[in-house]
């Protein structure tokens, strides 16, 4: 009975996280803020946030990357609506963040890097993340951290079926709608989200005027125009479809098959003055990831495999049209990529003090990247680019140590293997302590030492690839506090982290004396900084519960590489896009049926050269504050569930730039109506 | 629980007073008047490629002062996205900004905008007639756009019959003459007076960069493809001696496998040549071989941009640093010597003089 005792915290993890999902998720009180005094023994000296289902459902537009902004200490750099969005962890580069769903790595083989505005959060059911060491038990590469992604069988048996339209400003639609059904030994679940909008925003353009002249065509007077956002529609298409089943014995089977389809235009920066219909910027996404797995668990052996394949075509055109109306392609950049993957997992409870994790993965990618727009001498057309496989493969093992209730040690080893060249052994050592069983506190730290192996791109891409580059390397240190205050009417958790990387070898593309730009070892950067997360619920009668959930974050991550030349003044400075400052607030307030919520976002100035000059305008961007609301109505019958919500976002109207020349939308609403029918209707 | 509430309360007002902080909106204008330095010279700061912040510099060489962001300020906008080249005439700077696709006209005084055209995909360079008609070159499209500097309204196109990229323009007589870089190996000729293409001249691959000397020669530089797996070929760079009455090959001068030259530029008497190849060289259009000595040594600093004073023969060269910091520009004496360095905007490219 004790041995059975001993994978229980896991299985009570995860049914703990099931039992959160969509059908439980309607309800807020203090009882919900999962509070686990349950030291785990996988979890020895972690650092690691938990995003609850709360804020992967806060909003069916919300992609991963408007998650993450408002419920951690990555900051998020976003183009705009619909575009782009990479995550810093720590400071570090988007290449530096690694991601996976369930087991299987996100990162593009080419970049190194996760668009997470590509992640629709409702097709996410449980995220983690793994701030720097604590990385190395994911995988190898997360200088900055790791994020896991996970997607798992719905607990409520029989079918389930949830529709959710949303209509927004812009011209915005959003469906979703996933179908569920469980049984005693198979689940199924059918998820389908598909996003459009124009995204066409009217903003001042502070960036131009319009003129005004006299008869002579001399100007007389001038003004900034009001715009809108020019070329920023898109079309976003999510489908995901999943089966578990059990067949006894511990065995359970599962088959995760995600498509997306999107087709986003690029939106024409604000110093552009080309009409919209003489140029056209678009990226166009079809990307296919499938993941089977198995899973046994038996008295003291956990035992895992997993087996999946992902495949990409990504197209990005800017083309434009000279006056003639023939479009001419300035740029046709194409990529296919082929990746079969495959993991084994095995965990080995000794007894209650000793846990043995090995487990061992393999990538192998087939990457086809070309651009199409190139002629040669003689007007023909012609491409130019690479063809390239590579496996990847990364083994670890880790063994964790608890000698006594209070004390846990563990100790990680990870090797990684890229093409035929093989990254030095990854250790990372994690400790933690119980210092008060009071307010549950608890002492962390770990350290590790990291490596990166240079992307595709980096080492072949046409023309600059750079065959030569070595792996980046980084050690970091971390250390930290966690308590948790606790009574019948509410729970405060709190942590505390400071963190002290450095990375050399740091790879950055720089232009080359013959024109074009090529990636070099050159860069060492120090990051070191603060994290601080909070979260508050109380119950304060049986109507009034409120919820608030706080992070802030100091992030200094300050280049101090070799000078270029005596005038390369980048060094001792931030780097670029990295602000020091970053805070989120997000407040729920319910009254019975009623939802309130508040979301506020911070992040001090971030500079846009390396030197961090702040003489001129365009070298800073400052500091960002967003405020956004919501209010919902729950409406319960015996036979359905309904809701209707209304968002506020931009609540100020503030008007701002996140990315230089990039205008981001105004104040704008959305109108959310849902609907859950009870299938397994019973008469009260 | 109204102190909960409150509290919320609380923090919404919080936030509601933090809606003054962020900080963005119309930027100031600064009048400028450099009506009485008859000889500064304009910086174009390309800045980077999709990033909006390319800047005009301002440099007053009697003085050694520099103003950076003169357009921005002068006028309380940006400048755009990649600011490529500069022409004056008559007293207005003529500015193209590539990727903004645009040109704009400023008084060269005041920095003020004057006018600008508009309706061009990726211009380059521009390139004056006479008083009523300019060309400007285009990286992409297949023709050359021709407008009226005085009305500056487009009033025509010149089809360069498959060549997609137009670079720099230098004329001998009534003959333009302007080479196509991107993937080809082409000088074309076109008539003036008819804005017509009627000839072409081959060299080798990716003519980079022209210049017509006091003996009416015309000079192509070519990079040789830059790398292996260039469609257009991959060989070694060559400068060329061209005769521009009778369009011959006069010489080649061949350089190593893997150079990179660049950055073509006459002194004020137009006798001497200056180009970049890692290091800064200097040659005379007379000489009969390539120098063997630089002008400028290499020191790891990769220079970007280079041009003499018409007036002084001064020769600036450029350095980008990193491309993302503002960059610095070299000021020497025709002998070599250091005369002042600046800081100007992020990647410094190309020079105005005034």
């Amino acid at each position: 009975m004790k041995k059975k005792l001993l994978l229980l915290p896991l299985i009570c993890l995860s049914s703990a996280a099931s039992a959160q999902q969509d059908s439980v998720l309607r309800t807020l009180d203090a009882g919900e803020v999962m509070v686990k005094s349950q030291r785990l023994l996988k979890d020895i000296g972690v650092q690691k946030t938990s995003l609850d289902t709360f804020s992967l459902r806060e909003n069916v537009t919300n992609s991963l990357a408007d998650v993450l902004s408002q419920n951690s200490s990555i900051f998020i750099k976003s183009y705009g609506r619909a575009t782009m969005a990479t995550a810093s962890f720590r400071g570090t580069a988007p290449s530096h963040t690694q991601v996976t769903w369930n087991g299987m790595k996100l990162n593009s083989p080419m970049l190194g890097m996760v668009d997470f505005s590509m992640i629709p959060s409702y097709f996410i059911d449980n995220a983690n993340l793994y701030h720097g060491a604590s990385s190395t038990g994911v995988t190898g590469g997360g200088l900055g951290g790791a994020v896991t992604l996970g997607t798992q069988a719905i607990q409520d048996n029989g079918f389930g079926l949830r529709y959710i339209q949303g209509i927004s400003s812009y011209s915005t639609f959003d469906e979703f709608l996933r179908l569920t059904y469980g049984g005693r030994k198979w689940q199924s679940s059918t998820r389908l989200y598909y996003a459009s909008s124009d995204n066409d925003f009217k903003y001042t353009n502070y960036r131009k005027k319009i003129f005004e002249t006299d008869e002579n065509g001399k100007i007389t007077g001038s003004s900034y125009p009001t715009e809108r956002n020019k070329n920023g529609a898109y079309k976003d298409l999510h489908v995901l479809q999943e089966i578990y089943g059990q067949t006894g014995n511990g065995n359970r089977w599962g088959l995760s098959v995600w498509y997306l389809n999107s087709t986003r235009g690029v939106p024409m920066l604000n110093v552009n003055y080309k009409d919209e219909d003489q140029s056209k910027n678009e990226q166009k996404e079809r990307t296919l990831r499938a993941v089977a797995t198995w899973d046994r668990l038996s008295e003291k052996l956990k035992l895992a495999g997993k087996a999946g394949y992902t495949y990409t075509d990504m197209r990005y055109i800017y083309s434009g049209d000279a006056g003639d109306h023939q479009p001419i392609e300035m740029i046709h950049s194409q990529s296919y990529v082929h990746t079969a993957f495959a993991r084994f997992d095995t965990e080995y409870y000794l007894n209650k003090k000793w846990l043995f994790i090995v487990n061992i993965s393999a990538n192998q990618h087939f990457v086809k990247s070309m651009d199409r727009a190139v002629q040669t001498v003689i007007g023909d057309k012609s491409i130019i680019g690479y063809d390239k496989a590579r496996l990847e493969m990364s083994g670890f093992a880790s063994v964790k140590y608890r000698p006594t209730e209070r004390l846990g040690i563990a100790l990680n080893l990870r090797e990684e293997l890229y093409g035929n060249r093989m990254t030095p052994v990854i250790p990372g050592g994690f400790i933690d302590y119980l210092v008060s069983e009071k307010g549950n506190v608890v002492l962390k730290a770990s350290i590790a030492r990291n490596y990166r192996y240079p992307t595709l791109n980096d080492l072949y891409f046409m023309p600059g690839g750079n065959d030569t580059l070595r792996t980046e390397k980084g050690y970091t240190y971390d250390g930290g506090v966690e308590f948790t205050l606790k009574n019948d009417r509410m729970t405060f958790r709190g942590e505390i982290s400071a963190y002290d990387s450095h990375i050399r070898d740091w790879i950055v593309w720089l232009p080359t004396f013959k024109g074009f730009w090529s990636p070099v070892n050159v860069k060492k950067v120090h990051s070191y900084g603060l994290e601080i997360k909070g979260r508050y619920a109380a119950d304060f009668s049986d109507a009034w519960h409120l919820m608030l959930d706080g992070n802030f974050a100091i992030t200094h991550s300050v280049n101090h590489g070799d000078p270029i030349n005596w005038a390369d003044e980048s060094i001792g400075k931030q780097l670029v896009y990295i602000p020091v400052y970053s805070a989120a607030v997000s407040g729920k307030l319910r009254w019975k049926s009623w939802l309130f919520g508040w979301k506020w976002n911070y992040y001090s100035e971030r500079f846009t050269t390396s030197s961090n000059e702040t003489a001129t305008k365009i070298g800073v961007l400052p500091a960002y504050y967003m405020n956004d609301i919501s209010l919902e109505k729950r409406f319960s019958f015996p036979w359905a569930d309904f809701s209707a919500k209304i968002n506020v976002n931009n609540l100020f109207n503030e008007e701002y730039e996140s990315v230089l020349s990039r205008p981001m939308a105004g104040r704008n609403f959305g109108l959310f109506l849902e609907i859950i029918p009870r299938f397994r209707y019973r008469q009260p | 629980m109204k102190r909960y509430v409150h509290i919320l309360l609380a923090g919404l007002w919080i936030a509601a007073t933090c809606h003054a902080c962020m900080k963005y909106g119309p930027e100031e204008e600064i009048p400028f008047d450099f009506s009485n330095d008859p000889h500064g010279v304009f910086i174009t700061n390309e800045g980077n490629f999709m990033y909006g912040n390319a800047s005009l510099s301002y440099y007053i060489p009697d003085q050694k002062e520099i103003e950076n962001e003169v357009f921005s300020r002068a006028n309380g906008i940006s400048l755009g996205d990649v600011a490529q080249s500069m022409n004056i005439r008559d007293g207005s700077g003529y500015i193209v900004v590539n990727n903004s696709g645009i040109v704009f006209v400023i008084d060269v005084n005041t920095f003020k905008i004057e006018g600008y055209v508009s309706g061009l995909l990726s211009p380059r360079y521009i390139h004056f007639i006479n008083d009523s008609k300019a060309y400007i070159t285009d990286l992409y499209a297949s023709r050359i756009t021709v407008f009226n500097p005085r009305t500056l309204e487009i009033t025509g196109h010149i089809p360069t019959e498959g060549h997609r990229s137009t670079e720099q323009m230098v004329q001998f007589d009534q003959y333009v003459f302007t080479n196509c870089w991107a993937y080809d190996n082409k000088i074309l000729v076109i008539d003036a007076e008819k804005d017509q293409l009627i000839d072409s001249i081959e060299v080798g691959i990716q003519p980079v960069s022209i210049a017509i000397d006091k003996y009416d020669k015309l000079w192509v530089l070519t990079d040789g493809g830059g790398y292996s797996g260039n469609p257009a070929g991959y060989t070694a760079p060559s400068l060329y001696r061209i005769d521009a009455a009778s369009r011959k090959i006069e010489q080649e001068f061949t350089f190593n496998l893997g150079d990179a030259p660049s950055e073509l530029a006459l002194n004020g008497k137009k006798d001497t040549l200056y180009f970049i190849n890692k290091s800064v060289w200097r040659m005379d259009v007379t000489d009969r071989q390539l120098p063997q000595t630089p002008f400028l040594q290499y020191n790891g600093t990769l220079y970007y941009g280079l041009a003499v004073d018409p007036f002084s023969s001064e020769v600036y060269v450029a350095d980008a640093i990193d491309y993302v910091q503002p960059g610095v520009v070299y000021r020497f004496t025709p002998e070599a010597r250091p005369l002042d360095t600046l800081r100007t905007g992020i990647t410094p490219g190309t020079f105005c003089f005034k």
